[in-house]
């Protein structure tokens, strides 16, 4: 497997999140301990805060499924790909129809690692030839990085990375599709 | 890992697998099960193997890909057979995620099943026909609403109402039966817009649109106290799919309650003889686009096939003199608007359209004639969901 360096779109700063475009949502906090103890954790997370984000539209319960697909994917990589001690934060906020999901974790420099090369993967211009190719040449165990891959290339999804210097934790930021009120991408 | 398997051998030339619920496995081993099934099913299939996933409401990445390692074996194991996956516009990441495979395969299709089900689902959209529905409900609802606590309605019930179109009934439901929590479902994202307008105008919280198939509801079992699906059953070409749903979806203990219309008790004076043959061939021009308006006369064996207790029908006889003509008129209006559409998406002969359009202009007249008599009879039937099924 070859990288083609590429140059990945810069993540959104705070002072950006401070600007009237974005609206907060709600933002969640836990250990890693508690959350990484049960595998069904990230179904049942990933529904309820999907359901919470979509309350207010037209049609809450089929938003909400598209959105829990998304918000899945992202906390079952986090699952497979963190350190063992430390808080998990989410924050959700709304810009337009988009939501954008930013999630801070504790990592092992293995871990720092994979998510740099999965948003470098993410980001590259022929992204969907790669993700078309892993599933023609499926690897024999988990491919756990293709759930990323198809967020992006499926779903229209970005994602980026942040890591604030000297410290143990990065920031990974989802921007899900614009969907619409019934739940449509 | 709460993923209901199911296969249905229909022959050789064609076998289906189902998953329902959840599908989002650890590892794809915890799909060892699936995985066999598909293998078997495509082991003893000549034709097409179906893979349906209707109701497939979640599905992660290690199940995606090991559906795909599946295609794959197909193609070295069983070159020839052809796999489709049947899904719907009711979940909404499949049709997306399952294009790609569709793609890479030239062996693979998906059908999206439930695209264009409803044959007339364009001409009701319509602005014109929404107004029409909405007067339609007014008048019924100045007789339904006397008969809804014979039914057993009452305040403080979750309801789930099937086939809501425009949401009319949740709004009705709250000065009389304010439920505690009602769900409207509807195959039309138009009228759920509207109606989720509607709820947000009125500032109402405790009702909540979904877009869905009424044959394939992504509802819990056990779940509602009060069951609707009114003046829709008749638009079905198999309705018992749609009341097995229903009665999936309703506790024990709680009611299903169906309107249904007789077009062939639709009547008049003056001008009998025209005004019946008329909505006689307008039924037979709704029998072939798949509809069976006079479904109301099967109400209580619908309610009786179905496995309810304690049935109860009733006729909610609209007539010219206990609701306002003009009213009743525009609705008749509409239906021959409707039926002119009809018509043509059936190709049907000019003659038969003729006759309707005679019948139910003759209808117009005798609701509107000072003297004249009309009337529209409409069945509302409910039955109570048994404890314990024998
Ligand atoms: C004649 S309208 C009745 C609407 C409403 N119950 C009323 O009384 O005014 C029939 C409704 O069934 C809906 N419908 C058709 N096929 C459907 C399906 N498969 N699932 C859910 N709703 C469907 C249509 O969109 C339409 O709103």
């Amino acid at each position: 497997m070859s990288i083609v360096k590429t140059i990945t779109p810069a993540p959104p700063v705070e002072a950006d999140f401070a600007s009237s475009r974005y609206r907060m949502i709600m933002a969640a906090r836990f250990t890693v301990g508690g959350f990484a103890r049960e595998w069904g954790h990230c179904h049942l997370l990933a529904n309820y805060l999907a359901r919470y984000v979509s309350a207010n539209e037209g049609d809450p319960e089929r938003h909400a499924t598209l959105l829990s697909t998304f918000i899945n994917e992202l906390l079952e990589v986090i699952f497979r790909n963190h350190a063992v001690e430390g808080q998990i934060e989410l924050i959700f906020r709304k810009r337009g129809r988009h939501v954008i999901l930013q999630i801070t974790l504790p990592v092992t420099e293995q871990n720092r690692v994979f998510y740099r090369m999965a948003v470098q993967i993410v980001n590259q211009p022929d992204l969907k030839s790669w993700y078309r190719a892993r599933l023609e040449d499926p690897a024999d165990g988990e491919d756990t990085m293709l759930g990323l891959l198809e967020l992006a290339a499926v779903y229209a999804c970005s994602l980026t990375i942040s890591e604030p210097p000297g410290q143990d934790r990065l920031s990974l930021f989802l921007e899900l599709p614009e969907v619409d009120d019934m739940g449509e991408v | 890992m709460p993923v209901a398997l199911n296969m249905r051998l229909t022959g050789n030339e064609e076998q289906e697998v189902t998953l329902t619920g959840t599908l989002r496995p650890f590892v794809a081993d915890e799909m060892a099960s699936v995985r066999s099934s598909l293998e078997q099913a495509a082991r003893t299939t000549r034709g097409t193997l179906c893979v349906n996933l209707k109701r497939l409401k979640y599905m992660n990445n290690v199940a995606f890909l090991e559906l795909n390692r599946f295609v794959r074996w197909v193609a070295h194991t069983r070159p020839g057979l052809r796999v489709k996956f049947v899904i719907s516009s009711v979940i909404p990441w499949a049709v997306r995620k399952f294009q790609v495979i569709a793609e890479l395969y030239p062996f693979v299709t998906i059908e999206v099943y439930d695209k264009a089900f409803y044959p007339i689902q364009q001409v009701i959209e319509d602005d014109d026909f929404m107004n029409v529905l909405r007067t339609q409900q007014k008048i019924i609802w100045e007789h339904e609403r006397e008969k809804l606590a014979w039914h057993g309605l009452r305040p403080g019930l979750r309801i789930a109402d099937i086939c809501c179109g425009l949401g009319d009934f949740a709004i009705l439901l709250q000065s009389d039966f304010r439920p505690e929590y009602l769900i409207g479902v509807d195959h039309s994202k138009p009228f759920l817009r509207y109606a989720w307008q509607l709820v947000s105008d009125f500032g109402l919280e405790n009702i909540e649109y979904q877009y869905g198939d009424a044959a394939a509801l992504l509802l819990p079992d056990n779940s509602f106290d009060f069951v609707s699906c009114r003046l829709s059953l008749q638009v079905f070409h198999e309705p018992d799919h749609i009341v097995n749903e229903l009665y999936r979806i309703c506790r024990p203990g709680g009611r299903i309650y169906l309107t249904n219309e007789m077009m062939s008790g639709v009547t008049g004076y003056p001008n009998e003889e025209v005004i019946r043959h008329g909505y006689i061939r307008f039924l037979e021009l709704c029998r072939r686009v798949g509809m069976d308006l006079d479904i109301g006369l099967k109400t209580r064996t619908i309610l009786h096939e179905v496995g309810l207790e304690d049935i109860k029908i009733c006729l909610l006889g609209i007539t010219n003199m206990n609701t306002a003509p003009h009213d009743f008129a525009r609705v008749v209006e509409s239906w021959l608007r409707t039926a002119k559409q009809m018509a043509a998406t059936a190709n049907a002969e000019p003659e038969l359209y003729e006759d309707v359009s005679a019948g139910l202009t003759a209808h117009i007249e005798a609701i509107t004639r000072d003297n004249g008599f009309a009337m529209w009879p409409i069945f509302a039937g409910s039955g109570r969901k048994p404890f314990r099924t024998s």
